[in-house]
């Protein structure tokens, strides 16, 4: 087995909006991991939960969302001072060689960290050589809103859905992203306009156009400005929020492209979140499958890709066409994406499900891995007879 | 270089401004004529309505008619009319007599027009800025915070507070205020412009003579409105300046450096010895001055402008303070709605995602484009605030424009009324074309249409 270098570990995590209309059940007991240099495609019909999910982790939530559980483990080196010391106090997972430890970290000194590891009533303190220690994962979720403000951006950063508008028409594209880099590292302006220089040339803009305010940019070059930002800190980890939809489609696969060359090139993690499953084909190692706020199907894409387990991400691709631009209608899934004020009960997409057999509506099916590392929350799992 | 020159000119905001300004004086021109066309349209003769009044003398009459040309056909009287403006020949008051000791080369025993309203739109200027830029500061900083802190008790209070501000019956809130504060408190003056017993002894301002003739109040209040203009240009200068140095810590150094040395440079100014020939004894008396004269060491005679300055300041304290407090609740409130929504704007998100400082998402992002609508709404006020002048100064005796305009009128003092129209017309032009060109600089989307 090779050696695992987490970037995230998602567990639980559950969200829920408040509305004049009810509680909209937006995210529900999503789990999922990440490694290093991973690109996950988080894929589902729109309105399912997914852009929910990307601001829960960022904790950029609205006024009227509501945290319910969950933990966001971010993982940096042990060798990462600042993470370190911002991890005392919080619940931590630490990674050995091969080994995993999760609990309270209660000390982080130069030569150890010190780790409250009680469970089941049993306590237990767990004093850990810094050196054996390979990854400190710090649960994101317990942070105070100024701790949290280094690992936005630095740690991780997003491209929003929008990304159009993510840019402030008052300001320079320039000094936008001379603001981001100015914020997270020591530079000076020369420098940090340097550094602009660098990146825009990397997403394929002018470095003229740093000095041009968005409205003078077109869409796509707007575009590439947003991926620039995003990439301006060299963060672990960028969430890609349906960053191309706005586009035409040769002008998005062409970025798309880049996009994940740009990725695999300075080995960055990232989440590419996107209604379309063709896309996230063409840019995924790993994907993961939302369906009515929960996580339905998760694992790598290859695998999944050839045996689906879920039916919901068989329906997906059997819409598979799209990949040429024309939206198609889900031709093997009739019927309209759950209301999550009142979701079906059991399990959510047993309305439209072709296999749904009488404990479906009943008992939400439990989300768990059916072959090696492919999750799936199905109480009837296709095999592959079914396809 | 004349390339770059004519480029700046032709492009952005080089040719934005050129064309506001084009367009103001085009505005001004229409608007000057149909004054014309107004008086012209009067019954009677052109020459009536400037000289006809028992107190221009005959040979006053000649004078005027032939600086002005109202013996001239039409044509050229139309002429000579804009010409005046410009040089400044606007006729004899019927109502104010000369106050120099010798007789006006034209209007002999009567003052001049342009004398009356070149001393007295300065103190319009000055009354209109302060209050026009603190309540709009006070609006914007108010509507920003608790846009900001929704829900928390200050957005209740300030909201009520900015409702009922907003409603009330303005010169009945004016009234009140008065008799609050300067009837019943007495911390500040009824009215007016000076305490005239504060400069009954001041003949001299450095080496200027005033004790006839020119007053001296108007100089120290000139250097007041010197100092006001130049310091805010300075800093003004500086801040655009420090813009872009490279780092953080440089430009709070250039700009706290020039606050500073403005400051020092006006107090000095201010503090130094520079009124003349002044009886320090009687002076003495003057419970506001007993501290410069007996406890400063100037050259003999002599004691510092502050305290004549601080007279100004102190009149002009209840009429900004009852203008701040009348126009700053719209400012708030509208400030209050943008922001609300700028809040939800995409790249307010990001500024956050980005991981910038909470304060500087608001007030970098947020609040510098909720800026902009209420910029909008302010350069759409300033045609409609001269009425507001005339009000204010006429409640709070502030011998400005807006009561120049209306004791003119009221007074059938013609020449006076059809300067102090034209030059409020003027005024509020400028204005608008300033706030206009502000609004150019902070919104880069409109120096490219
Ligand atoms: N601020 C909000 N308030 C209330 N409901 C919201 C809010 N944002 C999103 N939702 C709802 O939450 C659900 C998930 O939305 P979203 O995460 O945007 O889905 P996706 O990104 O997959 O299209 C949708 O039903 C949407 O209507
Ligand atoms: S649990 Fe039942 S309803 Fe849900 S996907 Fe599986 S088979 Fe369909
Ligand atoms: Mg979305």
């Amino acid at each position: 087995m090779t050696k695992r270098y987490p970037v995230l570990h998602v567990e639980n995590l559950t969200m829920h909006y408040l509305t004049r209309k009810g509680e909209v059940k937006a995210v529900e007991n999503v789990s999922f991991s990440l490694d290093k240099g991973e690109a996950l495609g988080l894929v589902g019909e729109s309105g399912c939960g997914k852009t929910s999910v990307a601001l829960t982790l960022l904790r950029l939530l609205p006024e009227n969302a509501r945290f319910l559980g969950g933990h966001v483990y971010f993982f940096r080196d042990s060798t990462d001072e600042a993470h370190a010391r911002r991890a005392v106090g919080k619940p931590v997972k630490i990674l050995l060689d091969g080994q995993e430890h999760q609990g309270r970290l209660l000390e982080a000194t130069r030569s150890h960290l010190v780790l409250d590891a009680s469970a089941n009533g049993r306590r237990e303190q767990l004093r850990l050589n810094r050196q054996d220690v390979a990854r400190l994962g710090v649960d994101l979720t317990a942070l105070s809103d100024e701790e949290m403000r280094p690992i936005r951006w630095k740690g991780i950063s997003m491209i929003f859905q929008a990304a159009m508008n993510s840019l402030n028409p008052v300001y320079k594209v320039g000094d936008q992203i001379i603001e981001a880099l100015q914020t997270h590292l020591p530079i000076s302006v020369p420098e940090a306009r340097e550094r602009v220089a660098e990146l825009f040339q990397l997403v394929g803009l002018d470095r003229q156009l740093m000095d041009r305010y968005p409205h003078e940019y077109s869409g796509g070059m707007k575009q590439r400005a947003v991926i620039a930002m995003a990439l301006a800190c060299e963060p672990d980890m960028i969430i890609a929020d349906e960053p191309t939809t706005a586009l035409d489609v040769i002008v998005q696969d062409k970025i798309l492209r880049e996009m994940r060359q740009i990725q695999k090139k300075l080995n960055m993690s990232m989440i590419y979140i996107s209604h379309d499953i063709a896309v996230i084909a063409e840019v995924a190692d790993k994907v993961g499958v939302m369906y009515g706020g929960g996580l339905v199907e998760f694992g790598p894409s290859d695998a999944i890709f050839k045996n689906p387990i879920h039916p919901y991400t068989k329906a997906l691709m059997s819409a598979f066409p799209s990949i040429k631009g024309e939206k198609v209608k889900l031709a093997a899934l009739p019927g309209e994406p759950p209301d999550l004020i009142k979701p079906p009960s059991g399990c959510r997409f047993h309305p439209r499900c072709p296999f749904a057999t009488e404990i479906c509506e009943r008992e939400v099916p439990e989300f768990r891995e059916h072959k090696p590392s492919q999750y799936a929350a199905c109480w009837n799992p296709l095999s592959k007879g079914d396809r | 270089m004349s390339i770059r020159i004519w480029h700046a000119l032709t492009s952005g905001m080089g040719k934005f401004i050129i064309v506001r300004v084009f367009q103001i004086i085009l505005v001004l021109y229409l608007y000057m004529t149909l004054v014309f066309i107004i008086l012209e349209a009067q019954p009677g003769d052109i020459t009536d309505i400037y000289t006809a009044n028992p107190k221009i003398t005959p040979e006053a009459k000649e004078a005027i008619v032939k600086q002005l040309g109202l013996d001239k056909p039409i044509h050229e009287r139309y002429l000579n009319y804009l010409r005046n403006f410009v040089t400044g020949h606007l006729g004899c008051s019927f109502k104010w007599g000369n106050i120099r000791d010798v007789p006006d080369p034209v209007c002999r025993e009567q003052r001049p027009t342009w004398d009356l309203i070149k001393e007295r739109l300065p103190r319009t200027i000055v009354l209109f800025l302060t209050y026009t830029i603190v309540s709009f500061y006070i609006g914007f900083f108010l509507g920003k915070l608790i846009a900001w802190r929704r829900g928390a008790v200050i957005e209740y209070l300030s909201t009520v507070v900015g409702v009922v501000l907003f409603t009330i019956f303005t010169p009945w809130f004016a009234l009140l205020l008065v008799w609050l504060f300067a009837v019943n408190a007495g911390v500040v003056p009824i009215g007016g412009f000076i305490n005239p017993d504060s400069w009954t002894n001041v003949r001299q301002i450095g080496t200027t003579d005033c004790s006839i003739g020119i007053s001296c109040s108007n100089i120290v209040f000139t250097h007041l409105l010197m100092w006001l203009g130049g310091l805010s240009l300075f800093w003004g200068i500086v801040y655009l300046w420090s813009r872009h140095f490279p780092y953080a810590w440089q430009k709070h150094a250039a700009r706290w450096g020039a606050v500073a040395f403005g400051l020092i440079l006006a107090g000095l100014f201010f503090g130094g010895g520079w009124l003349g020939e002044v009886d320090r004894v009687t002076l003495a008396r003057d419970t506001r001055f007993q501290f410069f004269v007996w406890y400063f060491e100037f050259p003999a005679g002599t004691i510092p402008l502050f305290p004549l300055a601080l007279d100004f300041v102190q009149h002009l304290a209840l009429p900004i303070l009852t203008l701040t407090l009348i126009s700053f609740a719209g400012t708030m409130l509208l400030m209050r709605n943008t922001m609300l929504e700028t809040m939800r704007e995409d790249y307010v998100m990001a500024a956050k995602a980005k991981g910038l400082p909470d304060h500087i998402v608001r007030d970098k992002h947020a609040a510098r484009n909720a800026l902009l609508p209420v910029v909008t709404s302010l350069i759409f006020a300033i045609a409609f605030s001269v009425d507001g002048g005339v009000f204010t100064e006429t409640i709070f005796s502030w011998p400005g424009m807006g009561q120049l305009l209306l004791l003119s009128a009221l007074e059938q003092d013609y020449p006076v009324a059809i300067g102090s129209l034209v030059f409020t017309g003027i005024f509020a032009l400028i204005a608008h074309l300033i706030a206009d060109i502000l609004y150019a600089f902070l919104d880069p989307r409109i120096r490219y249409d």
